[in-house]
């Protein structure tokens, strides 16, 4: 035991050194490289930049469309939640409380935007926006794709937390005389409420991040922080604008994930509606 | 089941199941259509073999095809088999173990254009590493690693993003086998790796499947990770249906979208295929 004990010692230190290589190094040099004064350039030979500022942030919220794309990222990433949500819950219902035949197969088939590749739903997604003379109104089109492909992860959050009501409570609050509106208050809600959230948030995320739809469907003038990103690690690549940029798509989301843990930590049946 | 509440089932399922059955369905539609030259944007539509003969008969689509293809065999084959001894590792809980699982699932919350960002700050001609294998008098100039034409660059970055996703799926299944049979096969004498072998990946089967298979589909589907740190002699399959489509050739878009898709749901299913037999083998 005491050597298992050691043995595991040693390669937890071994394991925390690997990472610290593998995420610490990484994210410290992209921080250095945002804080690069345009004055000195950071040459081979010294270990940090000579000259450090925020010059660059500066002048990426000023002189880029950084601006309207964070406006875009931000705008469209709480509608998609908000229609994908909508959108799911009869679904889901119906997947998590009304037993009919060919229930699995729904639920397999609800997955299918997961498995076919981004880039040909986003291809064709856009070819029929053109056979259909939509293809103007950008973001409402992207706004459209974004709820349907991440209302997978919508339906199967809110499914389990479908499953989780507790139909004594439904009936109990039926039996009290309460309206459909008011068992849905009493009943529903308070278990579904995690799953809501849950949902919501990781429909956010991942549109913030998504970058195959946005960037077919919008280019070439909509433009969101993944496909600013790509444009800037493309032809006109300049380092120190990239990393700004990294940092902005990266540290919302690190934040936005740790919360969404904790939800999915805390959507506990017993705990959710009041009684074990 | 009485008709009204098929009806009601079918009404609730309109607005969610529906839709992504419509888009999807209608987006592969339109790419198969296209790919026989329907829906034409430019140009006469009709039934045409042409699209096809033309596309497997270029050297670049070819190309093209045998290069997804070995991303995506490599990069799901090696993010299994690094994800392996970790879930194993990690199967009973230790003091810091929670602090490991969560430092190696990191990268699931870095997007994947920051991470060939971040890979190719590593990597750069006067990146850190160069400077630091100077420094040791391991190499005497700085070489050039960016956009190597193996394409190890974009293996390392599919790696390090979908190692963390192959390690979910497969510690829940390590978990999941009791200390009963581990005991067993260790009192029938089964050293570390027979155990390995004849108890646990037989037993984690069904995880190692689901695992090499989303892996290899989203690495054969790749498009960020080889624009940016990818060989330049090459192209990706997504990569180049993106190019036809931005020269407005959406009938070549096309056949290119419905390879990628054929070959996907192929490779699935003989890596699937593959797995279990091994599997089988060991079993017997």
């Amino acid at each position: 035991m005491i050597a298992a004990h050691r043995f595991n010692q040693i390669l937890l230190a071994l394991l925390l050194g690997l990472t610290a290589v593998w995420l610490v190094v990484p994210f410290t040099m992209a921080i250095l490289w945002s804080l690069v004064d345009p004055s000195e350039p950071w040459t081979a030979d010294r270990l940090v930049p000579p000259v450090m500022s925020f010059y660059r942030w500066q002048d990426m919220w000023e002189n880029s469309s950084l601006k309207v794309a964070l406006v875009n990222s931000y705008l469209l990433a709480p509608s998609a939640a908000i229609a994908a949500l909508m959108l799911s819950m009869p679904t889901a219902f119906a997947l998590g409380r009304i037993r009919f035949p060919g229930r699995e197969v729904a639920k397999i088939l609800a997955l299918l935007p997961l498995i076919v590749p981004p880039f040909v739903t986003s291809i064709f997604f856009t070819s029929l926006l053109y056979q259909l003379g939509l293809n103007t109104w950008r973001f409402g089109a992207i706004l459209f794709a974004h709820a349907i492909v991440f209302m997978p992860y919508a339906i199967r959050i809110m499914t389990v937390s479908f499953e989780q009501v507790r139909s004594d409570h439904i009936d109990a609050a039926r039996d009290l005389g309460a309206s459909p509106w008011a068992r849905w208050k009493v009943a529903y809600l308070p278990a579904l409420k995690p799953g809501i959230f849950a949902s919501l948030l990781i429909v956010f995320i991942q549109s913030i991040e998504e970058f195959a739809i946005a960037f077919i469907v919008g280019s070439p003038d909509f433009t969101t922080i993944p496909t600013l990103l790509y444009g800037t690690l493309g032809q006109d690549f300049v380092r120190p604008n990239a990393a700004v940029l990294s940092l902005i798509l990266v540290v919302p989301n690190v934040l936005l994930m740790l919360i969404l843990e904790r939800l999915l930590k805390s959507a506990n049946p017993a705990l959710s509606s009041g009684k074990g | 089941m009485t008709l009204k509440k098929w009806l009601l089932v079918l009404a609730l399922l309109a607005p969610g199941l529906g839709l992504i059955v419509g888009l999807i369905g209608v987006a592969v539609y339109i790419a198969v259509a296209q790919s026989f030259g329907y829906y034409n944007l430019s140009g006469e539509s009709g039934f045409s073999l042409d699209f096809w003969s033309d596309m497997l008969a270029r050297k670049v689509f070819n190309r093209a095809v045998v290069y997804s293809i070995y991303v995506g065999v490599i990069s799901s084959v090696l993010a299994v088999m690094l994800a392996y001894p970790l879930a194993i590792w990690l199967r009973k809980p230790f003091p810091g173990s929670l602090t490991i699982g969560a430092i190696l699932k990191a990268p699931l919350l870095v997007h994947g254009l920051v991470a060939a960002f971040l890979f190719i700050n590593v990597i750069a001609y006067h990146g850190i590493l160069n400077q630091f294998m100077q420094g040791l008098g391991i190499w005497d100039a700085p070489k050039r690693l960016q956009n190597d034409r193996a394409a190890i660059g974009v293996i390392i970055l599919q790696v390090w993003k979908q190692m963390p996703f192959a390690l979910l799926l497969l510690t829940g299944a390590v978990q999941s086998i009791s200390d009963d049979v581990l005991n067993a096969a260790r009192d029938l004498g089964a050293g570390g790796f027979a155990r390995f072998r004849k108890v646990i990946a037989p037993l984690t089967v069904s995880a190692m499947q689901a695992a090499l298979i989303i892996i290899f589909i989203g690495a054969l589907a790749d498009f960020s990770f080889q624009v940016i740190a990818g060989p330049t002699n090459r192209q990706s399959l997504s990569q180049l249906m993106v190019f036809f489509k931005s020269g407005g050739r959406w009938n070549d878009a096309a056949v290119v979208g419905v390879s990628l898709m054929i070959i996907a749901i192929l490779g699935s299913g003989l890596l699937a295929a593959v797995t279990r037999m091994t599997m089988r083998g060991r079993l017997a």
